[in-house]
């Protein structure tokens, strides 16, 4: 019995909710409340217990929250309830005047429902927590089984749990102490007094519990002094609510989220007023708030920032080493240096390791100066015996002057590794083939050798020399198969680069020849004598006052065709097909540069005027335009439209040859200032790349027609070997690396090498100089 | 027996010689300790001593098929063989150099020679002829007719006519090849001027390089227009008449004339440069030297090129022979002879490099044979003669005063070479061993 008394101090502290314990503090102990006779009836007949439970369930929880409910529920329930209270009660004031604290009743009111439940199960005596729970899951059964069996009210009442049977009592929400010293508990609907029920004695609880096993689930109704007992959903309920859980097993806590705004889309925010004016105007408020802070600040009742303390221990030293700290004026501080610290060995009684002996001391007068110690450890008995130290002064003018010497500034030197300034280009090795070796002398000629021409297929080699002769020479052999003496100094050969017609083009003096070199077949032989066959004898006869640019003619002695010009003839050019070829005349003036056609056998001036003194013009190697080079510029005309088409400014005061890729689009340049530019003339009109690989004059420049070589060769008396790779991808510059530099030519009356040329299909290049030689260097 | 033992101790290695001499040429067959410094001369010293001959014979020394060229030490530790064992070592007679004779003078370059024939020497000249020397130094025979230089010659191997008629066809950089009958049975010393018999016409360019069928029926020829065609040359019977070499009077269109055109039977495209040389010395097979880096094997029947191997220079000359008459020696614008073994499956660099010269390789020609030597001309002026169990030259000729441009044997036991010099030099009495 002790443990019912917490239990009532609990509920007389309680609100004055409905809730009370079903045994507890019934005055009047012999009354027997009819819910629990109605309960007792329960066991016999489930169904009707259930019913009853939950009708007084209903009363007991949710009295408080819900007044409001259908008629129709209301009234079954009545109907089944009872005569007496179910029609008594009907939706009205009260529950409007309590709702304000409905909540917060209704959670205190479970609190102390689950309490007592605690409590209840705790003390249940012979029976532990488990058994209860047990005893429940029968309960339960037995709940479902009723619900099965044809009480489907019930589950749609636990749905809807507001709707509740009335309460018998009326008085209302009212403190029920008032009512402590009357004999009725209040009254019904119709006015009449509830009379308070006798209370049960202990003995009559303990055998009601021991008789009635459902005893625990009964709680006792203050406020309408009665007896319910609770259903099997109510304590399922209560148990998970005591778990922590949601009181209805059936809510899902985690259903998908249901968005009812829609958001996306809409351009506008949910309101669409005007901005306040207050959001442009600034706070007075905050305008205040910052006087203050600022006053305080300025009074110093603010503090901002504390002054860093100070650590206690520091490195005393700590300066002596450091170097790299920046001064005002950006200079690095660098400390004297430390004079040495005495050690042991300055001590006047040193340990004895540290005294050398006599013969040590002997060895230091071996020993240079320099290198002996300055100080020699002496052990003196005492203090006072130690002597005045006789190199004081002068240490201390050594000290003073390693402090002046020393450096005080720290100069950032940047250091260059002069191979990283080179750019990085692929080994020569890696490179090859390229010419490398002489292998092979062409001797002949009694005078430097001025220009060469190799024919298309690479047989044969036509040189022209000052000694006046043009000489043909078997390149494989080495042998001179044929010799032209003209007499006078040979400027240019250049062979037709047809292989049909190979003939040979040959700039003498004032002339140019057209040799036939009868190397083809019969065919061809007879072919070229008939092209080189005079055909308009008369034409230029018929009009000597017109001065015709230049006069054909036909040379019997070596069956060849002749051209004189009225100025000394220094190169000419084929065009790429053969028929066309121009000549140029440096002294000319505006007719310096002419073009000729062999089958027409016609000369034309097509340029009115020249920028400079021409040095050489060339056709491009597929397409009609001519370059035209003077002294300082290369110009390029458009043969098909007659126009300028591009000038480049190529930097050069002497241009003295020039040499064109096959592709057409690049172009390298040699000058008298020892200088070669490359041009790639897609890139811009200047060059590309400059190269000052030469001492003296460039004599000539030459490129390969397959392999990506370029040369140049110099009055110095060297031909340098390029690799000139010339990418189809526009993207890619030319890449060119310097391969090798040829020597072998003498230098006479200061000429060096006076040209250079490309075999069409070997790597191999071919060099003349003023020594008369023609050596052949191959890879 | 280290280096470690002292300077004075010497290293000595136990040796027993072998060969395959006459038996009065035999050494006991039974090991010797002899100090590993020795070189060949040394080795031969030791062989000459233990065979107690009267006059000293040089001998040279064969070590796991190669023949010494340092001391034995030297050789046994760049070989990495053990000089624990008893090393075998063979001797065989040391090739001698050998005698020059008169050089035979032309009017011009000689640009081909060949000692096919064991009575005469053919060579080609620069000034358009062919000549044909007996063996006592006599231009017997001039062949005339071309009206260009002529590069290169092949004699026509027929048995039949071996004894009484020599066939051969000269290629010209006149663009045509001449084929000529020679009949050798007038033992006139005066000179005779021949004309040619056949002329092959076809070549677009100059004709590089000539060589003729195992069989004698056909002949190849390389040019300039980088084709290589394949003539028939079988003799027809009233080419019998041309024989007897009629003074030539005409002038040379009709001489031209006269002649017989021949077409060329197939044209083989493949190269892409000039054919340098050409070597016919299988019945169905020709191999073919380019400037174009290139070396090709032909099949004659089906006419199709089926192998290439290639190098980094420009070739002149080409020589099939050697070991199981296979290995190609092929030498060019370079200083080194390169030889292929095209037996190796997949073979692309040469098995060896043969490197002495001093310019370009103008002529090459192994042993008809000898499996092991070889030997090259080169513009440096020298001829070579090469052992391959070597890689320095057994012997260097060097009476040529400038280029020499071809080179071959004659009779086995001499060389015959022709230069820039215009000069055939032919020396004798050359004992090799084979």
């Amino acid at each position: 019995m002790a443990k019912l008394v917490p239990k009532r101090k609990l509920r007389s502290q309680g609100p004055p909710s409905p809730i009370v314990k079903e045994n507890a503090v019934p005055e009047d102990e012999g009354s027997i409340p009819e819910v629990i006779l109605a309960a007792d009836e329960s066991d016999s007949d489930p169904e009707i217990s259930t019913d009853g439970e939950e009708s007084g369930e209903d009363d007991d929880g949710e009295s408080m929250d819900d007044k409001e409910e259908d008629g129709e529920e209301l009234g079954s329930d009545d109907e089944e309830d009872g005569d007496s209270q179910g029609s008594e009660y009907s939706s009205g004031d009260e529950g409007d005047e309590s709702s304000g604290d409905d909540e917060a009743i209704d959670e205190e009111a479970r609190n102390y429902v689950l309490d007592v439940m605690k409590d209840y199960l705790g003390s249940a005596g012979p029976r532990d927590v488990e058994e209860a729970v047990e005893h429940e899951d029968q309960g339960n059964g037995a709940g479902e089984a009723n619900g099965q069996s044809g009480n489907p009210t019930t589950a749609e009442e636990s749905d809807s749990s507001e709707d509740e049977v009335p309460d018998r009592n009326t008085i209302g929400d009212v403190p029920l102490e008032w009512y402590k010293n009357e004999d009725h508990i209040g009254y019904t609907k119709d006015g009449l007094k509830i009379n308070k029920q006798a209370k049960r004695d202990q003995l009559d609880t303990f055998l009601s519990r021991t008789d009635d096993p459902n005893e625990w689930m009964k709680v006792y109704d203050e406020y309408n002094d009665e007896e319910v007992e609770l259903t099997k959903d109510e304590i399922n309920m209560i148990r998970r609510l005591r778990q922590g859980k949601i009181p209805h097993a059936d809510v899902n806590p985690y259903e998908p989220y249901v968005d009812w705004f829609e958001y996306e889309d809409k351009g506008h925010p949910l309101s669409s007023a005007p901005e306040p004016k207050r959001r442009f105007i600034p706070s007075k408020w905050e305008a205040k708030k910052v006087v203050k802070l600022v006053r305080a600040i300025r009074k110093g009742w603010i503090k901002l920032d504390k002054p860093k303390e100070k650590s206690e221990f520091y490195l005393m030293w700590g300066d002596d080493l450091k170097t790299s700290d920046k001064g005002a004026n950006g200079l690095a501080y660098i400390p004297a240096p430390k004079p040495k610290l005495p050690g042991h060995e300055e001590s006047y009684n040193p340990p004895i390791e540290y005294i050398p002996t006599a013969e040590e001391i002997k060895s230091y007068d071996a020993m240079y100066e320099e290198d002996r110690p300055k100080f020699i450890p002496k052990s003196f008995p005492s203090l006072r015996q130690v002597p005045a130290y006789p190199n004081y002064i002068k240490e201390i003018f050594e000290r003073c002057l390693d402090l002046y010497l020393c450096p005080r500034q720290k100069k950032d030197r940047k250091v260059f590794d002069p191979e990283m300034l080179i750019p990085k280009l692929p080994k020569p090795k890696d490179l090859q083939p390229y010419p490398s070796m002489c292998y092979m002398e062409y001797r002949g000629h009694g005078a430097a050798v001025t220009s060469m021409s190799v024919d298309s297929s690479g047989e044969w080699l036509a040189t022209g020399s000052l000694d006046g002769t043009v000489r043909l020479w078997d390149v494989q052999s080495g042998r001179c198969r044929k010799a032209w003496d003209f007499g006078v100094k040979v400027n240019h050969v250049q062979w037709n680069p047809n292989p049909q017609i190979n003939i040979l083009g040959v700039a003498v003096d004032k002339d140019v020849v057209l040799l036939p070199t009868e190397l083809g077949g019969e065919e061809v032989t007879g072919n070229v004598a008939a092209l080189l066959a005079l055909k308009n004898q008369d034409v230029s006869e018929k009009d000597p006052e017109s001065s015709p640019l230049a006069t054909w003619s036909m040379d019997s002695k070596f069956k060849s065709l002749k051209l004189r010009q009225p100025f000394v003839v220094q190169s000419l050019a084929w065009h790429h097909k053969g028929d066309y070829f121009a000549t140029v005349a440096p002294d000319g003036n505006t007719k310096s540069v002419l073009v000729h056609q062999l089958t027409k056998q016609m000369s034309q001036n097509p340029f009115r005027k020249h920028h400079g003194r021409v040095v050489q013009v060339l056709f491009h190697p597929q397409r009609p335009f001519l370059f035209v080079a003077t002294k300082m510029h290369v110009r390029v005309y458009n043969l098909a439209k007659q126009q300028l088409s591009k000038k480049l400014m190529t930097g050069l005061n002497e241009i003295s040859s020039m040499a064109i890729h096959s592709g057409g689009d690049n172009l390298i340049l040699g000058s008298q200032e020892s200088k070669m530019v490359w041009f790639d003339m897609d890139l811009s009109t200047k060059p590309y790349k400059a190269f000052k690989n030469h001492t003296k004059d460039i004599r000539a420049v030459a490129f390969h027609k397959t392999y990506p070589l370029f040369a140049s060769c110099s009055d110095d008396g060297t031909t340098s070997v390029f690799h000139g790779m010339v990418y189809s991808d526009l993207l890619q510059n030319p890449l060119l690396v310097p391969l090798k530099i040829l020597t072998g030519h003498e230098t006479v009356n200061h000429k060096g090498v006076m040209d250079c040329l490309f075999h069409p299909k070997q790597p191999w290049l071919f060099t003349s100089g003023a020594d008369s030689l023609v050596r052949l260097y191959c890879n | 027996m280290d280096n470690t033992n002292g300077d004075g101790v010497e290293r000595q290695v136990q040796v027993k010689f072998v060969t395959k001499l006459p038996p009065a040429l035999r050494v006991v067959s039974s090991a010797f300790a002899i100090p590993a410094k020795l070189g060949r001369y040394g080795l031969s010293e030791v062989v000459n001593t233990l065979l107690g001959l009267e006059k000293p014979q040089p001998f040279d020394f064969l070590i796991d098929g190669e023949l010494l060229r340092s001391s034995i030490e030297q050789f046994l530790l760049t070989k990495g063989i053990t000089a624990e064992t008893t090393l075998t070592i063979e001797y065989i007679p040391v090739v001698l150099p050998p005698e020059p004779q008169q050089p035979r003078a032309h009017d011009e370059w000689v640009s081909a020679v060949s000692g096919f024939n064991t009575r005469f020497i053919i060579t080609g000249s620069y000034d358009n002829h062919g000549r044909i020397w007996n063996a006592s130094g006599e231009c017997v025979f001039l062949l005339h007719g071309h009206t260009d230089a002529v590069t290169s010659l092949a004699p026509i191997p027929a048995p039949r006519s071996s004894a009484k008629k020599l066939q051969l066809v000269t290629a010209s950089k006149d663009h045509t090849l001449r084929f000529w009958q020679v009949a050798l049975n007038e033992a006139t010393s005066s000179t005779t001027t021949l004309k040619p018999v056949k002329r092959l016409k076809g070549h677009t360019s100059s004709v590089q390089s000539v060589a003729a069928s195992p069989s004698g029926s056909e002949v190849c020829s390389g040019s300039w227009d980088t084709s290589i065609k394949l003539w028939s040359v079988r003799d027809d019977p009233d080419g019998e008449d041309d024989l007897g070499g009629k003074k030539r009077r005409l002038e040379t269109g009709a001489v031209a004339s006269a002649e017989k055109q021949v077409e060329a039977r197939a044209t083989l495209q493949g190269h892409t440069q000039v054919v340098g040389a050409l070597d016919w010395s299988e019945r169905d097979t020709i191999y073919s030297a380019s400037w174009d880096h290139s070396l090709r094997t032909w099949d004659v029947e089906s006419a199709v090129n089926t192998n290439i191997l290639t190098c980094s220079k420009a070739l002149h000359c080409l020589s099939v022979g050697g070991e199981g008459n296979s290995l190609l020696a092929a030498g060019g614008t370079d200083r080194i002879l390169r030889i292929w073994d095209p037996r190796i499956p997949g073979t692309v660099a040469p098995v060896q490099q043969l490197s002495s010269h001093k310019g370009w390789i103008s002529a090459c020609k192994w042993h008809p044979k000898s499996a092991f030597h070889l030997l090259s001309a080169s513009y440096d002026g020298t001829v070579k003669l090469w052992d391959t169990r070597a890689i320095i030259p057994l012997v260097t000729l060097s009476q040529h005063k400038d280029k020499v441009l071809s080179a071959d044997w004659w009779k086995d036991d001499h060389i015959v070479s022709g230069g820039a010099d215009s000069q055939l030099q032919i020396y004798s009495k050359l004992n090799l061993p084979f």
